[in-house]
């Protein structure tokens, strides 16, 4: 065994040869006090948004956000503002790109070995929290990995993940959220993290949050406190919304582009009613560009979590067909709306705690649930959002965001699970 | 049971069988008055109610029209509706246009009844709606459930499509709490089948309303009532009020009744039973006369024959005279023996008295002793009298209820005097009563004269009797409204 290690240690040294062919690599960062500046990274141009040439590079980028941000969350976005900033904040070992290339982030090198059952990489060299301490193999893997795969320390900086299955690609968990890596802050709401910028309770009020770079260039996050995200297109930079009368207004605005970013999300009917029903039309029913929910869907098998065929008997709905959903999104409003039309339920708003508390517990007729087209550990996502009760899962409509980007400022860039970036 | 328990009773019935019989008319007549102007208000409310409902028809009216006039002004709306083109436009038009019209519900139906933009409820396109015609009561789907509305309909032709506008404003506690203006008065909608839920309260007047239940489908139409209700419990309070105050009122009356009842029965019995008990003494003092008269007549009439025969002897036959007298002596004798012995019997029913030396002042402390009215000037070392205590007793006891009698009842004072005379021993008895006239004093030591309710009239003559029988003597100075004093000597030892 240990020889394999030595042979895989020996690969990494001529990691041109030996890589897979979706390696990716990445220049040599440049530590400094107060965050570890992430590597130059080759760029998949089809996923840069086609927004005109940058033409200026400007130090201070501002992005809108639509929905609240607590860094309480970190790094595991609840929306599609956390997930906005905390790209930006938080690295994976690797990301995916939008067309499924592994692109580096904390990992800079990675080889597979033993016929694909195990992956081994090496950490960036410089690779430092935002306070200087150096990222470690022992902080990517204290604590993690999953059904499926184990994480562990070779070496200071080598990290090998070990697969219960082979695999001729880089494991896609490597890109997953939780495997985002943090460490407490004693004196910050945010956790402390690797990438390219960062924020502190310091920069953080309730209308922006402000990340900085090492470079000197500066993130700006601003709230629509106004309730009126329009308001904002006249002094942000980008704004992701999933709200199509803000698109279309800002379709008219001539320094902006319009631009579709992929289907990340759909929306299904959770209920323990046995059999599932077909509702057709829904996508009339949202005001968000819609469209028939379509594809396989990660959900659908997870007898690889361990989750799939539970003998938890299903919960007894009583009373009123309450179909719950969470108050803040507009598009699960008007789903559970229509579902309450169509089957003379009551569309039941609840906060977002509250939702998952409900559905966990599973005590109401219904649920509308939004869940990531993509995700890549698809045991945490169902175990973060789905019931554990055997319930069925009816998807009812994909929805997409739309990025809308001032023209010749930045430059952008979409993962292949929809999350937006900004191109280094 | 004597008069005056029964004049009392009978006064009490007489008095407090009115009074219960006026209380419970005035209680009747109170009730009745009360409950006309609750009806008259609940009347007012009902009015209320009326027009505030034809007034929200005529609020809603105009808008719907106003909204055909906007509907067909709308160019993409007719294109969306005549070529089914962007159907999301008209799937918000009505949410859209329903907060513009300032109303709650609004449904924009096809030819079929099928909704085809909600204001209310987005989503709920495609289902058939409720078909209203004029004013009716709605009970409608919203996302977050079921609602009542007040609803009214009209309808717009757009290309070769009629579409019905059916719009209207939520039926809820606000509203019914606008309609109930009368703070005693409540308003509740009742719905077919349903009952209200305040077991406390009761209908006291309506307003029927045409009633379609369309949760589940466009309905069919029933009848709803929009009731005007009183709290049961608020009347009962009432009424246990009112009956309080009135039995609180009668208890009083009777009360008021009874003591007047008892003063008047007082003032009626007291001078009824004095009479009677004089005219009882009179009848008893007739009846020892008659008695006496009878048994002095048996015994004269004996003597009488012997006289009228002894002088017939001695007219027709004188020589015979002594004779006749010596024969009739024995009746004479007879008789008159029987006489003294009558008079001794008589002599029996009164007391004689017993004459020894006696202590004045001993007799008057005696005598006045615990009376708080009474006085005493008495003179030490006084000497004794030969009388019988229980004699000279009587007549103090007599003269200083007089007395006090002549006070009637007002402040007064009475004082009993003794002191040394020539010889005797003088007792003097005064008093700050009303006195008497020249004529009552004339009369004031006669048989059965009296100025006292109940009095025999016999006082002072058996005082002015006692004290000859003492050997003494009774003077009395006199002035009406100043008083009156009796003096008796009595001989000293």
């Amino acid at each position: 065994m240990l020889a394999r290690y030595l042979s895989a240690i020996a690969c990494l040294g001529v990691v041109a040869a030996c890589a897979h062919p979706r390696l990716g690599t990445g220049g040599a960062g440049v530590p400094t006090t107060g965050g570890g500046e992430a590597p130059k990274q080759a760029v998949n141009e089809a996923c840069v948004l086609s927004t005109g040439a940058v033409t200026a590079h400007k130090a201070t980028i501002t992005i809108g956000l639509t929905e609240a941000v607590d860094p309480r969350d970190a790094p595991l976005p609840r929306n599609d503002a956390e997930r906005l900033v905390f790209r930006h904040l938080y690295e994976t070992p690797v990301r995916l790109d939008c067309q499924g290339h592994a692109t580096p982030q904390l990992a800079e090198e990675w080889v597979r070995d033993d016929g694909g059952r195990r992956w081994t990489f090496r950490l960036r060299e410089g690779a430092q929290f935002w306070d200087g301490a150096p990222v470690t193999a022992q902080d990517v893997v204290f604590g993690r990995g999953g059904p499926g795969y184990t994480l562990s320390a070779l070496e200071t900086r080598v990290v090998t993940v070990s697969l219960a299955k082979q695999s001729d690609d880089l494991p896609p968990a490597l890109s997953d959220w939780g495997l985002a890596v943090t460490k407490a802050a004693p004196d910050s709401s945010w956790p402390i993290g690797t990438g390219a910028y960062w924020a502190t309770s310091a920069t953080t009020t309730a209308q922006e949050i402000r990340a900085h770079s090492a470079r000197g260039d500066t993130l700006v996050f601003r709230m629509a406190t106004s309730g009126d995200a329009r308001d904002l297109l006249d002094a942000v930079d980008l704004l992701v919304t999933r709200d199509v009368a803000l698109r279309d207004y800002a379709a008219t605005l001539k320094d902006m582009s319009v631009v579709a970013l992929p289907w990340d999300r759909t929306y299904v009917y959770v209920t323990a009613e046995a059999g599932g029903t077909r509702f057709d039309g829904l996508e009339q029913s949202v005001r968000a560009e819609a469209r028939r929910a379509d594809g396989g869907f990660w959900w659908l098998d997870l007898r690889a979590c361990g989750s799939s065929g539970s003998s938890i008997s299903p919960p007894a709905a009583s009373g009123q067909h309450r179909i719950f959903y969470v108050r803040s999104d507009p598009t699960a409003r008007e789903l559970a709306g229509r579902l309450a039309a169509l089957t003379h339920g009551v569309a039941t708003p609840r906060s977002a705690d509250d939702f998952n508390d409900a559905i966990m517990a599973g005590h109401d007729w219904g649920y509308v649930l939004a869940l990531p087209r993509f995700t890549a550990d698809q045991c945490r996502t169902a175990k973060e959002l789905l019931p554990t009760w055997p319930a069925t899962i009816t998807a009812l409509v994909d929805t997409r965001p739309t990025a809308i980007v001032r023209r010749g400022v930045a430059r952008w860039a979409t993962d292949l699970d929809g999350t937006l970036h900004l191109v280094p | 049971m004597s008069l005056r328990t029964r004049l009392l009773s009978a006064f009490g019935v007489v008095v407090l069988i009115p009074l219960l019989v006026f209380g419970l008319g005035i209680r009747r007549e109170m009730a009745g008055r009360v409950t006309g102007e609750v009806q008259r208000r609940v009347d007012a409310l009902v009015g209320v109610i009326n027009a505030d409902i034809a007034r929200e028809n005529d609020r809603i009216a105009p808008r719907l029209a106003a909204l055909k006039s906007a509907i067909l002004a709308d160019n993409r709306l007719y294109s969306d509706v005549v070529h089914a083109q962007d159907r999301g436009y008209v799937l918000d038009y009505a949410g859209s246009a329903m907060h513009l019209a300032g109303l709650d519900f609004l449904q924009i139906q096809d030819g079929e009844g099928r909704v085809v933009s909600s204001g209310h409820f987005r989503n709920e396109f495609d289902r058939l709606g409720p078909q209203a015609r004029g004013l009716t009561l709605v009970r409608a789907n919203a996302a977050e459930g079921p609602f009542l509305a007040l609803v009214t309909s009209d309808s717009v032709r757009v290309g070769s499509q009629t579409l019905r506008l059916i719009g209207g404003v939520a039926v809820d506690s606000a509203f019914l709490s606008r309609l109930a203006r009368d703070p005693e008065l409540g308003v509740a909608l009742l719905l077919p089948d349903s009952s209200l839920a305040d077991s406390n309260a009761f209908v006291v007047g309506e307003r029927r309303l045409p009633y379609v239940d369309a949760v589940d489908g466009p309905g069919r139409e029933e009848q709803a009532r929009l009731v005007v209700t009183r709290s049961s419990a608020m009347m009962t309070a009432l009424e246990r009020n009112v009956n309080l105050w009135f039995a609180a009122a009668v208890l009083v009356a009777a009360l008021v009744a009874l003591l007047v009842a008892g003063w008047l029965s007082t003032r009626i019995s007291q001078p009824v039973e004095a009479g009677m008990r004089d005219m009882e003494r009179r009848i008893a003092i007739g009846d020892l006369a008659r008695q006496v008269n009878h048994d002095v007549k048996n015994g004269l009439a004996p003597l009488r024959n012997v006289f009228r025969h002894l002088s017939q002897v001695a007219r027709d036959k004188p020589a015979d005279l002594a004779q006749v007298f010596t024969e009739r002596q024995g009746t004479v004798e007879s008789s008159i023996n029987y006489l003294e012995t009558l008079a001794a019997n008589y002599a029996k029913l009164s007391p004689q008295p017993e004459r020894k030396a006696t202590d004045v002042n001993a007799v008057v402390r005696e005598t006045v002793a615990g009376s708080s009215v009474v006085r005493t000037k008495l003179t030490d070392g006084l000497p004794l009298v030969s009388a019988d205590a229980l004699v000279l007793r009587r007549i103090i006891e007599n003269l200083v209820s007089n007395a006090v009698d002549s006070l009637d009842g007002k402040s007064g004072t009475v004082t009993v005097t003794t002191e040394r005379g020539s010889g005797v021993v003088r007792i003097a008895v005064a008093d700050s009563g009303r006195g008497m006239s020249k004529a009552e004093l004339d009369r004031a030591f006669n048989d059965f004269y009296t100025t006292k309710p109940g009095g025999t009239g016999l006082g002072l003559s058996i005082v002015r009797r006692l004290v000859l029988d003492s050997s003494g003597s009774l003077n009395v100075e006199t002035e009406p409204g100043k008083g009156s004093t009796f003096v008796i000597e009595l001989p000293a030892q």
